[in-house]
């Protein structure tokens, strides 16, 4: 059953090289998917590019039905995957600051990364940026402990914010992700009116 | 360059497919899911690798380094009648609610559960596994085998003894006049006062703890 311990059965250094390949296909993956130019990623804040919305939510879900499949087959242990525990407050805030981060510089943390791959100079800048930024912040938490711990909700998901079966919720979130596929279609051709 | 075939609609029903196999499915129960993981952990029990023994646990208790956690699991009249000190009384239904508890444990962390002989807290055994796989144990002979050894004094033994561990049947062998809770001698005994017991120790910790002491 999984998770299984590469550790144990590959070393430490075949568990770092099974790491590596699958970053490796996870930046080659979003490098294919466009994520390493920021106007594509900006453009899904202005509804002209929604490639990176497509990709990102149905990575999501692919994601969410094969875990969910997996544990109902006994294939994998989903109490050994580690979720993040929900502190309410200061996740709103972040959500806010990233997404203004996000806007202004036309990368999140990891296509940041995918574009400097690429030596694209604006994707260079913005890791600058990022690494400010988290030294930033690691040397002022000590400030805003309060409420960086604030809101605390355990490790909170879905089903138990809605009282619902995990497969319930896993049919909701395919509808909601396919709603918004077309919502946005719609709302691009709207505003631009041209069709995808 | 030829287009690649418009694969959204087919893509969208597999999506909508799969999701709806999932709800109609459902998720494991926890008896199912111990069914998934007994092939790996079933062996732990038969080769009683998780029983430890009572003066394991009373060193477990007297220990400043172990972050210890007693799960008694047996029914509240049992409980009012008998318990360890600093027990905490869990019956098996409410184990799913300690999930969250469970992860934010330490590595120092040790779990016992105990209960009138070892049915019940095999069971709650197999639960935690399900749940979280903590570092629990259970007590061996449960506490029909504790206070055989810790509850029993000299002038007891013309009157009731030792109660006999063979046949579990999930009772407290022992009979007490009142419930006394852990007000009784044996709910904490004095490790000083204790005969010297040998044992073969099972507890493992999952990360190894400095211990330090005086003024270094």
């Amino acid at each position: 059953m999984a998770p299984y311990d590469l550790v144990a059965s590959l070393g430490v250094t075949g568990s770092y090289l099974v790491y590596l390949a699958i970053g490796f296909a996870f930046g080659f993956i979003l490098e294919s998917s466009g994520f390493g130019d920021s106007r594509r990623l900006a453009g899904q804040f202005y509804f002209t590019e929604l490639a990176v919305v497509k990709v990102m939510f149905t990575a999501i879900v692919v994601a969410m039905i094969l875990v969910f499949w997996s544990t109902a087959l006994g294939l994998l242990d989903y109490n050994e995957i580690w979720v993040q525990p929900t502190y309410l407050w200061p996740g709103i805030v972040g959500g806010v600051i990233m997404g203004i981060g996000f806007i202004l510089g036309g990368y999140c943390p990891g296509t940041s990364l995918v574009s400097v791959a690429t030596l694209k100079i604006d994707g260079m800048f913005f890791l600058l940026g990022h690494i400010a930024g988290v030294v930033f912040f690691g040397e002022t938490v000590g400030y805003i402990t309060r409420f960086w711990h604030s809101g605390h909700m355990g490790f909170f998901t879905l089903p138990e914010l809605l009282h619902v079966e995990t497969g319930v919720v896993t049919v909701l979130v395919v509808c909601l992700a396919l709603a918004m596929f077309l919502g946005f279609g719609w709302l691009r051709s709207a505003i631009y009116g041209k069709a995808e | 360059m030829k287009r690649l075939p418009d694969l959204r609609v087919p893509g969208a029903l597999t999506l909508l497919l799969a999701a709806g196999g999932l709800a109609w499915h459902g998720q494991p129960s926890l008896e199912q899911k111990w069914e998934f993981m007994a092939p790996k952990l079933e062996s732990r029990l038969q080769e009683r690798e998780v029983y430890i023994d009572p003066a394991e646990l009373l060193d477990l208790i007297n220990d400043d380094y172990i972050h210890l956690v007693i799960y008694d699991v047996r029914s509240e009249p049992y409980w009012n009648e008998f318990r360890l000190v600093d027990s905490e009384h869990m019956l098996l239904n409410r184990l799913p609610a300690e999930r969250e508890r469970l992860r934010g444990l330490p590595d120092n962390a040790v779990i016992v559960l105990v209960s009138n002989d070892e049915k019940l807290a095999t069971e709650g055994w197999k639960r935690l596994m399900v749940i979280g796989k903590p570092n629990a144990y259970i007590l061996e002979g449960g506490l029909n085998h504790w206070l055989n050894i810790y509850g029993v004094s000299d002038e007891e033994l013309d009157t009731h003894g030792r109660a006999s561990l063979g046949k579990p049947d999930g009772t407290l062998r022992h009979r007490f006049k009142l419930a006394l809770g852990d007000r009784h001698a044996a709910s904490r005994p004095d490790e000083h006062l204790t005969p010297d017991r040998e044992y073969t120790s099972r507890v493992r910790l999952l990360k190894k703890i400095e211990k330090a002491g005086g003024c270094g």
